[in-house]
């Protein structure tokens, strides 16, 4: 199709759309006076049940737990995606490329970016590991915390530091942990079944609500999640940074 | 209970497994780990399906049952025998794809398994799942390995782009459904299939009920591939390996139409019964639409595999049509139609694979008479077009008899069952036609441009090199597939059994009950189904047909050179630009959407 035909086809479909959309919220329950029940028999039974003051870990984590368990594994897929879809293909020299990088990557940045990425990897990493330890108490857990973790990764990078996740075509540290942190979740539903009464099913103790070890396996969640989640991104950056690497060489 | 998780967790954890293991495993031990983590995953879901024959399966993750009321905290997996049985069919599939690429795919590593076995966990989960969100959650899951699967000759240009134009039109067919489940959150304040069935079978049809059905269907249709969504099945049929080809064209797209299946009769069937005849028309307008669609455009293909693609286009708007009688027998019968069809076009993708590995080439005209020498795959391939045209008494034609019965006796669409043969007549006869000129040479060989032009560009091999001999475990599969398709068509029972399924799954207030309240199980009464005799003519009416179809094709009568122009026209529209398909995909949600506004209320 020409453009021409194609938008003649998509605009006046798009505004079809837009107006049944406008038409559908017009019946939804008026602002602030949502019906739903859910949130309000959370609202009073979960940091009974569940000792977790943060509401939404204990939905994304237990109440809903399997949900977060396939998210998790969509971005497993995606980061083991990228390595399949992003590997050196025959003829592109990966070799030269990681050679490339370590010489002249340093030289092209700027001296104070350099500085500042440097001073700033290890709070973030800090930062990251906080976000991921208090999940069950306060906003935040593991798939946040570990996107903070992996922006540490990117700073290294920034300050002038090639991201040497793999050596030539062996398999990363990073790509393990991504495994693992994505294994760990299966793992602690498969504790559920073993110990509890059912997959996902709580089998730790829950501590008091509020404190550092609470929450049952919320938190142990969390750090898997956490880990899968730093690995997974990681990987997928330094995949495209990679990628971005080999065709600057060849073209 | 614990098969119910271990059947989503097992390949699971397999995954994780070989990706962080790839570097000690072997390709022969990758092989050997990831077939056994398949076995059991078919085992477990056999077992599932097992126990689902006698009352519904509803298992809580982390036991959190529904409080007094009915009110879901968690999530469920409740399901019948359909449901589980397409876990097993799902996970069946992934073995013999698994198999099959042993010796067909030169360059894989772990990877490679992890990704399929992700997919097969999502396939599975979706299957099973009772939550409309967490459908969402496997049905994306499912979308991102299948990108990467379609997308794995990176040393290809093609498999890229078709990579890509299944990943665009997929991802906006998912936010259609994502938009759709919030609109139906934000009313019901439920995502548990029963409880949201529950809460809007308390009201009439409004504006929401009608948005939020239109979101979630077409969603779910756009991995269905039913016009004007299925743009990009062909793209990403045609590149991906072949193995993975039998999974998609058996089990994914069939799994769009569990999903429209599942959401209609567990959430949305309590509002939306009084209208089932108006949404009947609509679904089955959509239905013969595609099937023809999916017919003409496979007429109108030189590339092996483009041409099963839009055959399986073709197919699941027959699929659609069985769907959209939205009763018990036609339900029944389109479950046997889609194990039916998938064993047997599994089958012929597998001989498909065994002529690019032998020939190194997927183009019809450039195979003309060079699969001669290739006797057990022509024998498979034609006996498998056949089949798939109809012919009894394969499973194809017990599952397309049965949905034809259901639309002429039940439905009084006594025109059905012709328009029907015909698609599949159309279907099966280009399949015929390709099979003539590679397997025989029959016919001239015809110019490369002659029609196709998609000749070139997308017939680059997968593997390098011809071979010299077809190993065992690719001529295997085909002739197993092949006989399981017709073992589907004769065992004793089944129709029966699949009726009994059906029943009880259009049935929302009784799932309702067993889900939300642990009511005890209806006790089902005895039903019996079986083939009518008029539909034995019909039967052999396709079959007939689709050998005048490739009769004509392999002489090049007049009358075929008469219809060119639109053929021409039609592959026109299958542009392959991406901007094309969500336009038309943004189209078709439009229309269908009005239809269901003016329809449905």
């Amino acid at each position: 199709m020409s453009r021409r035909a194609r938008l003649a086809l998509f605009l006046p479909a798009a505004l079809v759309l837009a107006v049944g959309l406008l038409w559908s919220f017009a019946d939804l329950p008026p602002f602030g006076h949502y019906s739903g029940i859910y949130g309000i028999v959370l609202g009073h039974v979960a940091v009974a049940q569940r000792e977790a003051t943060n509401v939404v870990s204990a939905v994304t984590f237990d109440y809903r737990g399997v949900d977060t368990l396939g998210e998790e594994f969509i971005l497993f897929a995606a980061a083991v995606g990228s390595a399949i879809l992003l590997r050196a293909q025959r003829g592109e020299d990966a070799a030269g490329a990681a050679a490339e990088r370590s010489d002249r990557r340093a030289d092209v940045v700027a001296r104070p970016v350099r500085a500042l990425g440097a001073a700033l990897v290890a709070p973030t990493i800090v930062l990251g590991a906080y976000i991921i330890a208090h999940g069950q108490l306060t906003p935040g857990g593991g798939f946040q915390g570990g996107v903070i973790l992996a922006s540490a990764a990117v700073l290294v990078y920034a300050s002038g530091q090639y991201l040497a996740v793999r050596v030539v075509r062996g398999v990363a540290p990073i790509e393990i942990a991504d495994a693992l942190g994505a294994a760990g979740f299966a793992l602690i539903a498969v504790g559920g079944l073993v110990f509890g009464l059912a997959a996902l099913h709580n089998f730790l103790g829950y501590g008091i609500s509020g404190s550092l070890f609470s929450a049952g396996i919320i938190p142990l969640a969390n750090v898997a999640v956490g880990v899968e989640v730093a690995g997974g991104v990681t990987l997928i950056v330094a995949e495209f940074l990679d990628q971005a690497l080999m065709r600057r060489r060849s073209g | 209970m614990a098969y119910v998780p271990l059947a989503v967790l097992v390949p699971m954890l397999g995954a994780t497994f070989l990706a962080a293991a790839r570097e000690l495993l072997s390709r022969a031990l990758a092989d050997a780990v990831s077939l056994a983590l398949g076995i059991a995953t078919v085992t477990l879901c056999a077992i599932a399906l097992a126990h689902s024959v006698d009352h519904t399966i509803v298992y809580w993750w982390g036991a959190w049952t529904p409080r007094p009321g009915g009110v879901a905290l968690g999530i469920d997996f409740a399901f019948g025998p359909l449901d589980a049985g397409m876990a097993v069919f799902a996970a069946s599939l992934t073995v013999i794809a698994g198999v099959f690429s042993w010796r067909f795919l030169a360059e894989v590593d772990a990877l490679y398994h992890a990704i399929l076995l992700v997919f097969l966990a999502a396939m599975v989960g979706f299957s099973l799942s009772g939550d409309l969100f967490n459908m969402f959650v496997f049905f994306e899951l499912m979308s991102v390995s299948a990108y990467v699967l379609a997308g794995f000759k990176i040393d290809q240009r093609s498999p890229i782009e078709g990579s890509l134009n299944f990943a665009i039109t997929n991802s906006a067919g998912a936010i259609l459904a994502l938009f759709g489940i919030g609109l139906v959150y934000s009313k019901t304040g439920a995502l548990n299939l029963a409880q949201i069935g529950d809460q809007l079978g308390r009201h009439g049809v409004d504006a929401v009920v009608v948005a939020g059905f239109t979101l979630i269907v077409c969603g779910f249709l756009v991995k269905a591939a039913a016009i004007p969504f299925h743009f990009w099945l062909a793209d990403a049929y045609a590149v991906a390996p072949t193995p993975v080809c039998i999974l998609f064209a058996g089990a994914m797209s069939e799994l769009g139409l569990l999903g429209v299946a599942r959401v209609y009769w567990t959430a949305f069937a309590p509002v939306l019964d009084p209208h089932a005849e108006a949404l009947r028309w609509t679904l089955i307008a959509i239905g013969l639409g595609t099937a023809f669609v999916g017919a003409a455009m496979s007429l109108a293909q030189h590339h092996l595999k483009r041409m099963l693609a839009f055959a399986t286009i073709a197919y699941m708007g027959l699929f659609l049509v069985g769907i959209a009688m939205l009763s018990a027998d036609g339900l029944a019968g389109t479950a046997i139609y889609v194990v039916g069809d998938g064993l047997v076009k599994a089958a012929l993708f597998v001989c498909v694979g065994i002529v690019q590995h032998r020939r190194a080439s997927l183009d019809e005209v450039d195979l003309h008479g060079r699969g001669r020498d290739l006797r057990l795959t022509a024998g498979v391939f034609v006996i498998g077009s056949l089949a798939i045209a109809g012919l009894p008494p394969f499973g194809p034609f017990l599952g397309k008899a049965l949905v034809e019965d259901a639309a002429a006796h039940g439905h009084g669409l006594w025109w059905m069952p012709a328009v029907m043969m015909i698609a599949s007549a159309v279907t099966a006869g280009a399949l015929l036609r390709a099979g003539a000129r590679v397997f025989f040479g029959w016919g001239s060989a015809g110019q490369p441009d002659e029609s196709s032009d998609e000749a070139e560009g997308e017939t680059e091999p997968e593997t390098d090199k011809p071979h010299d001999h077809t190993p065992v475990l690719m001529w295997l599969p085909a002739v197993a597939l092949l006989l399981a398709g017709l073992a589907w068509g004769v065992l004793p029972g089944l129709a029966d059994a699949a009726l009994r399924a059906a029943d009880r799954y259009v049935q929302p207030n009784v799932y309702a009950a067993i889900v939300l309240h642990g009511a005890p199980p209806e006790p089902t009464t005895p039903v019996s189904l079986s083939a009518s005799g008029a539909s034995y003519l019909y039967g052999v009416g396709a079959v007939v047909g689709a050998l005048m179809v490739a009769a004509a094709g392999v002489t090049r009568l007049r009358a075929v050179d008469a219809t060119r122009p639109l053929f021409a026209w039609l592959r026109k529209l299958h542009s392959g630009h991406v901007g094309d398909y969500v336009a038309w995909l943004t189209a078709g949600v439009a229309v269908i959407g009005t239809a269901f506004a003016i329809t449905l209320r």
